[in-house]
């Protein structure tokens, strides 16, 4: 609340539209893979159990915040609420940093000893969602690890449009204009995921959704792979059938648009 | 009947894909109807039918999404073409053929005092913004949400090497409330330069609106209030519904006009009209393109319009529009299902009224179009004056058959 007073004294400099829009996406979108890493990844799962019920508030100065909460071997993630554990990042430059790889130490909040256990634990999960999300190379000829990395992959992606439409200048003016509606994206012999759009706010997730708006059907995990990478010409493979939208396509034109846009800000 | 394959359209099109972006540019690329049951390409045409590569016939209401008014290769206008093509077209200089046009178009269209050519709608929709800027010197132009003006950057909000500039200065309003419009007025006191408007409201992937009585004219009231230009976009339905101007159909008084579609059969050619009032600005602003002036186009464009303006034509159009939609509500009906028939009948168009999603529709157009009758989907139809009976209760009776496939698949 006094960052306004203090940019105007010349005495703090607001993140970049570029940093405050992949710090959420980073926050949102690749924690928000977590609790999927979990569901499909037994060792993630097996890490998920030993840390116990824990809730991890991560947020940062002038940013975004997530609260990335274990139960039982299961994860999920919101944008809201608070953790008993928090990891706190002096701004949006820092964290983005530290998912880009390099050594940043985020000042711990609330830390009980009683969840220490956890924040020592974060990093195997993250360490296995790197290898899922960026695998090292020859592990896509496994089919069974490529359909999760395509499935991690297109729910980061789907999920990191959300942060689009609320801070990224050119999506936030236009975000008015999307078709509210549902799209279920469906890789032949692999996984489905969805998105909701509801008067320009998005919420994606896994599996599909009863009567979706429009349905995308992707005829291979590999033309899936060439989706995420945005290597495939959406219009090109729709007319030849590799990748085959029914619906409302005024609705998928306009995601998959937001789709490609996030490879700006996330690789 | 043996059903349609399309098997040299995909063949053509992975060609395609390896040289054009995105295979087919634009509204024509197949991902926008429905890919695997339309044809990719034409190959000739002739009246209201046209072939594809794989030897398909169609009868056709999409009409190369809109020019073709009176049927493909119409004899009247390709000689007429064909007589300037021989004398030559891309000169130097504009041909007699230039001066002839404004002069038909200015002594057709009531209001309008003078006219420019461009080659598409796009073309003469963003010089008439220019002009209105430049006669009111503001910068505001509004627009109804989800019309269509054109594809420069100006008039789309969205993304794909759009930048927030480019629309900065223009603002959509909602189709039929004249109140949405004026408020504009009062939050821009004095930078609003226009407000353009189609004469009915024609969104892709919507249901045709028309405008509510004394909406258009409000618009005009508006516009002289605050001293803006009322643009007429007639880009799509001019002299489809009356040869003197869809304002002429819907009784209000545009300061500015645009036509493209209908003007010439096919033939590349589009007009800005407007009214002494705006002649200076229009004369300002610099509009001009290489072939701006081919003398083809506006040959045909004098033949063209000779054969709209017979009474007959329109007549005869309208007749076989209103045949259409009422054989369409008629054999939807008959089979339990519902649809809504929007627009004039010159520029029908179909939706299932209980869905929102078009996957009926979707089913509905590819079925008909492996069937021979091109519907499309999602974009509204044309009549061309080349219809006839025989062709519309064809198109019924394969209507017939895909209703009773939307019947079976949805249930309702």
């Amino acid at each position: 609340m006094f960052t306004p007073m203090l940019t105007r004294l010349g005495l703090y400099t607001p993140p970049s539209v570029r940093d405050r829009v992949r710090a959420g996406m980073h926050l949102h979108a690749v924690l928000g893979a977590i609790p999927h890493l979990v569901r499909l990844d037994e060792e993630a799962a097996a890490t998920a159990r030993q840390m116990g019920k824990v809730a991890l508030e991560f947020r940062v100065f002038d940013g975004p915040r997530s609260v990335l909460a274990f139960d039982g071997g299961k994860a999920t993630l919101s944008r809201e609420g608070h953790g008993n554990v928090g990891l706190f990042f002096p701004s949006c430059d820092a964290l983005n940093r530290m998912f880009d790889g390099e050594k940043v130490t985020p000042i711990p909040f609330r830390a009980f000893p009683l969840h220490l256990k956890a924040l020592q634990l974060l990093p195997k999960l993250t360490d296995r969602l790197t290898t899922f999300l960026k695998p090292p190379a020859g592990m896509l000829d496994d089919r069974d690890f490529l359909a999760k990395h395509v499935e991690l992959s297109l729910l980061v992606g789907m999920m990191a449009t959300r942060d689009l439409v609320d801070y990224d200048p050119k999506v936030v003016r236009i975000a008015h204009d999307l078709p509210s509606g549902t799209v279920v994206f469906e890789v032949v012999g692999g996984p489905q995921a969805h998105v909701k759009i509801d008067h320009g706010v998005i919420e994606a997730g896994a599996g599909a959704l009863p009567d979706p708006s429009t349905t995308v059907t992707i005829k291979t995990l590999d033309l899936a792979l060439g989706l995420i990478q945005g290597t495939v010409d959406t219009f090109a493979a729709n007319g030849s059938g590799d990748i085959r939208a029914s619906g409302s396509l005024a609705l998928v034109d306009e995601y998959f648009n937001l789709f490609d846009r996030v490879g700006l800000y996330l690789k | 009947m043996a059903l349609y394959k399309f098997d040299k359209s995909n063949e053509l099109f992975q060609r395609a894909t390896a040289v054009i972006p995105s295979g087919i540019s634009g509204n024509k690329n197949p991902a926008f109807a429905v890919p695997g049951s339309f044809p990719y390409y034409a190959v000739r045409g002739e009246g209201c039918r046209y072939w594809d590569p794989d030897g398909n016939e169609y009868i056709d209401y999409l009409a190369g999404y809109g020019p073709i008014v009176l049927g493909y290769n119409d004899p009247v206008v390709d000689a007429a073409a064909d007589v300037q093509r021989k004398l030559g077209t891309a000169f130097n200089h504009p041909t007699p053929r230039a001066v002839e046009l404004a002069e038909k178009l200015v002594g057709m269209i009531p209001l309008i005092d003078w006219c420019a050519f461009g080659k598409n709608g796009t073309d003469v929709t963003a010089y008439a913004v220019q002009t209105a800027r430049e006669h009111t010197q503001r910068r505001k132009i509004l627009k109804a949400h989800g019309a269509y003006h054109g594809s420069q950057s100006w008039c789309r909000h969205g993304l794909g090497g759009i930048i927030d500039t480019d629309f900065e200065h223009v603002h959509d309003f909602i189709w039929n409330d004249a109140t949405s419009v004026e408020d504009y007025f009062k939050k821009y006191p004095g930078d609003v330069a226009g407000v353009i408007i189609t004469p009915y409201h024609h969104p892709a992937f919507a249901n045709q609106v028309m405008p509510k009585p004394g909406f258009l004219q409000d618009l005009r009231r508006i516009c002289d209030k605050y001293e803006a230009a009322l643009i007429l976009d007639d880009v799509r339905a001019g002299f489809r519904l009356d040869i003197k101007g869809s304002h002429e159909y819907f009784d209000f008084k545009p300061d500015m006009t645009c036509y493209c579609k209908a003007m010439a059969n096919g033939y590349a050619i589009s007009a800005a009209c407007g009214t002494n009032k705006y002649k200076p600005a229009a004369s300002k602003v610099f509009f001009t393109g290489t072939y701006y002036t081919s003398a083809v186009e506006q040959a045909a464009s004098l033949a063209c319009l000779d054969e709209l303006q017979k009474p007959e034509t329109l007549t005869h159009m309208m007749a076989m529009g209103t045949m259409l939609q009422t054989g369409l509500k008629k054999a939807a009906e008959d089979r339990g299902l519902q649809v809504t028939i929007s627009g004039p009948p010159t520029l029908p168009f179909m939706t299932f009224t209980n869905e929102t999603n078009f996957r009926r529709s979707q089913l509905f157009g590819g079925e008909a179009a492996k069937r021979g009758v091109l519907l499309h989907p999602h974009h509204n139809w044309f009549i061309m004056r080349s219809h006839t009976p025989a062709d519309i209760q064809k198109t019924l009776d394969v209507a017939d058959d895909c209703f009773k496939l939307v019947k079976k698949e949805f249930g309702g």
